[in-house]
């Protein structure tokens, strides 16, 4: 048996320069020793402490005291299932990443030395390498929310990174994927997710190329 | 308690690029392959990894050759590296690193569409490919994926405790879950330790706070094997000295391998002091004793560090080549690197030391047990060179999974009554309640390193700090687990690795009485012509840890004239202290 969900106020002293998590960490560490979250590297990589803050999705580390003080409220990510307080069950989230099939495909021999590909095709996926993986942008989606079995924008965003790499060959594949009903045209162009990505990737963009992928299968 | 039970061909403790290299290639040999690891997948250490990965592929250089990369690579470990590991790592370096681009690795192209390669400091060519300054996660991800798609079981989240061991072999490992504390005999026919180094064991350092503890190396040496070279730790030159929180965070060495300088409070470009042939693209060992000795004369910044400008290159460049170092200053510091320098210091970053293996496979001296990365030993000698360690990682992963997945047998076989009991017998034996807190031996332990066993020694500060390790070390026997939470055990077998790699170093340090690469004795400022050798650490059956040093092996027969023998004694002048 799960508890009900309750809410716990904390009052502590830190710097306007201080990020969030260090907030959090103060919490963890002097006031409630129980409260559970994912920490991230501090370095904004790792992707692993996105939460709800005042509202909208961001990494803890990334957002500074002085932008949210003197008072904030953190939230678990939505639409995800708690596992205890800020920590949910990413494994949805997992599963509608590795549907897409995010691995290079190409079935051709390898080649002598290397396959090649100019600076221009490369830069053209080179946004959605950017992705961390940290679920900011799926779970601000409220199709998400909604239907769990929707794929999300992060998934979409790491099948425009191999659909649109030169060197991979299983395009058709994953756009067969993409195009089922709980595929890419779920997407109802909210822009959340792109306001919520702490890498700053043009995640609907890249959402309306793959969708565009699908009808014309141009890529 | 209910212990669980997992049967595998191969376990792989740790999910940093050498773990899933090494589980993709067991995979790929046909075996069973689960991988261990304390943190998420995608989020081991490797993810951090900034600036690149060697091969001698010619792309920009085409005189570079392996044999370059091999002479590089044992000059600049001053001799100590075993001569065969830098040979198979050279050789086998362009194939790892252009299969891992045909794995889906977004590795930066040049105009006619090969991988481009830039300057790593001390490589005679430009060798080093590259994703941004996000190698490391651009690699960590190509693996993950590939790994899953391979098959490989995962259990994250999972913490080692201790190795399976009897009979002479290794039977696997015993493990918990961190979120639910669930206890599993992880047992397997050969096992592989991927878990990074010791690190974190010094107050300013580069990695993240729970994570490059010296766990694994630990695992081992309780299990019997040697630990070698345990005295080489490598201080990166530039590391933020500010905000503290962030402070010891590197900065990358594509910021001087993009052109940035190093000046002291008086404006003086001081590496032509040090190094005026290689100035800022000189060893690492060099320029962080270069920093530090800067710091020490009074000539550093307001936070203490010495100042790192690349501003010159202009906006555009520094964003498109270095976008993470732009972006982390902007944040942590408001600090505009395409404006103004970064104040850095030297900072923790790499142990050269680690598990001692055989060079072919990365066997370990227990039988089953293997150990690849930077918890394993001898590429890099007295001193590593900047992408080194990304390349380390693919080469003898895929070696270690490959000779693993050849030990496996065709019905398992059980370690005798006893063994899996015991080593839950441990945890329960750490879980108990004590006295003291682990958090103030934690911080005591890391003050400690830096001011005993940091970037420059002596005998009688070392000698000190081993009797101070001593009353951690029993403060810690009496100490409960550090609080309450369900992480408090994971944190507690951190510390007791830390302790015990922590003394390791310190008997190593002690015994190398001589100044060789990142290892600055004060006492004792020249290269010992006669200490081209390595350290092995051993544990005792009373738990005492034992050193004893052994010559470097030779240099295979075609290589001896790439290979220099002797090194150049350098002036110490600048070692004060």
């Amino acid at each position: 048996m799960k508890p009900e969900p309750w809410w716990d106020e904390f009052t502590i002293e830190a710097e306007p320069t201080d990020r969030l998590l260090d907030a959090l960490h103060y919490v963890k560490w002097y006031k409630d020793g129980t409260l559970a979250l994912r920490r991230s590297c501090a370095h904004g990589i790792c992707g692993s402490d996105a939460m709800l803050i005042n509202g909208r999705n961001a990494l803890a580390c990334k957002v500074l005291v002085k932008e949210v003080a003197p008072k904030v409220t953190v939230e678990p990510i939505r639409g995800l299932p708690v596992l205890k307080d800020l920590i949910v069950d990413m494994e949805p989230f997992f599963e509608g990443y590795k549907a897409i099939l995010p691995f290079l495909i190409n079935a051709d021999d390898p080649p002598d030395r290397e396959r090649l590909q100019s600076p221009e095709d490369r830069a053209r996926f080179d946004d959605t390498t950017k992705c961390i993986l940290c679920a900011a942008c799926t779970t601000s989606c409220p199709i998400f929310w909604g239907d769990e079995q929707y794929i999300g924008p992060a998934a979409i965003v790491n099948a425009h990174r191999f659909i649109f790499d030169s060197r991979d060959q299983g395009a058709e594949e994953r756009l067969e994927i993409l195009s089922d009903q709980s595929g890419v045209f779920r997407c109802r162009t909210t822009f959340n997710c792109t306001e919520a990505c702490p890498r700053g990737i043009k995640v609907t963009k890249a959402i309306q190329e793959v969708k565009r992928a699908v009808m014309f299968r141009r890529f | 308690m209910h212990i669980q039970t997992d049967r595998s061909n191969v376990l792989v403790l740790g999910a940093g690029g050498a773990g899933l290299r090494a589980a993709i290639a067991a995979r790929e040999s046909g075996a069973d392959v689960v991988v261990v690891g304390k943190r998420g997948r995608r989020d081991a250490h490797t993810v951090i990894a900034a600036g690149g990965i060697n091969a001698a592929l010619g792309t920009r250089d085409p005189e570079d050759s392996w044999e370059q990369h091999f002479a590089d690579t044992f000059r600049e470990g001053y001799l100590l590296s075993h001569p065969r590991v830098v040979e198979i790592m050279a050789r086998e370096a362009p194939e790892a690193v252009l299969q891992l681009a045909d794995w889906g690795c977004a590795f930066a192209r040049l105009p006619d569409g090969r991988l481009d390669q830039r300057y790593f400091g001390a490589h005679t060519y430009r060798r080093t490919c590259y994703a941004g300054d996000e190698t490391g996660r651009e690699i960590i991800r190509t693996l993950a994926d590939w790994a899953e798609a391979a098959g490989v079981r995962f259990a994250d989240r999972h913490y080692a405790s201790s190795l399976l061991v009897a009979d002479g072999r290794c039977f696997g490992a015993f493990v918990f879950d961190l979120h639910t504390a669930e206890r599993t005999a992880f047992l397997a026919d050969a096992t592989i330790v991927c878990t990074g180094g010791h690190t974190s064991l010094w107050h300013r350092n580069t990695s993240r706070a729970d994570e490059n503890w010296g766990e694994g190396m630990s695992l081992a040496l309780r299990a019997g094997c040697r630990l070698m070279d345990m005295e080489f730790v490598q201080f990166h030159p530039t590391g933020l000295v500010a905000p503290e929180d962030v402070a010891g965070t590197l900065v990358t060495e594509a910021v001087r391998g993009e052109g940035g300088r190093l000046f002291n409070s008086r404006g003086e470009r001081f590496m032509e002091r040090y190094d005026p042939a290689r100035m800022e693209l000189s060893t690492r060992d060099r320029v962080a004793l270069a920093n530090y000795t800067e710091i020490l004369a009074g000539r550093g910044g307001p936070n203490g560090g010495v100042f790192l400008d690349i501003s010159h290159r202009g906006s555009d460049y520094i964003r498109e080549k270095l976008p993470r170092m732009y972006k982390q200053l902007l944040a942590f510091q408001g600090l505009d690197i395409s404006k103004d320098p970064m104040e850095v210091a030297p900072t923790a970053h790499y142990s050269m030391g680690g598990i001692a293996v055989e060079p072919e496979t990365h066997a370990t001296d227990l039988e089953r047990l293997f150990a690849a990365g930077e918890c394993a030993s001898g590429l890099h000698g007295a001193n590593r060179l900047g992408g080194n360690s990304l390349v380390d990682i693919l080469v003898f992963g895929r070696r270690a999974g490959a000779a693993a997945a050849g030990l496996r047998e065709a019905r398992p076989v059980d370690p005798p009554p006893g063994v899996i009991e015991a080593a839950s017998a441990d945890l329960d034996g750490l879980a108990k309640p004590g006295k003291g807190s682990g958090r103030e031996i934690r911080r005591r332990l890391r003050e400690l390193m830096w001011e005993k066993a940091g970037v420059v020694r002596d005998e009688v500060r070392l000698s000190a700090g081993l009797g101070e390790l001593k009353e951690l070390r029993s403060s810690f026997e009496e100490a409960g687990p550090e609080g309450n939470d369900r992480l408090a055990l994971a944190r507690t077998l951190d510390l007791r690795a830390g302790l015990e790699t922590a003394e390791a170093t310190f008997r190593a340090a002690l015994v190398r009485a001589e100044t060789r690469g990142c290892h600055n004795r004060s006492d004792h400022p020249g290269l010992d012509q006669t200490l081209v050798a390595n350290s092995y650490v051993r544990r005792a059956p009373d738990g005492s840890l034992e050193v004893e040093t052994r010559p470097v092996p030779p240099i295979p027969q075609g290589l001896r004239t790439w290979a220099v023998t002797e090194l150049v004694e350098e002036t110490s002048e600048h070692l004060l202290e």
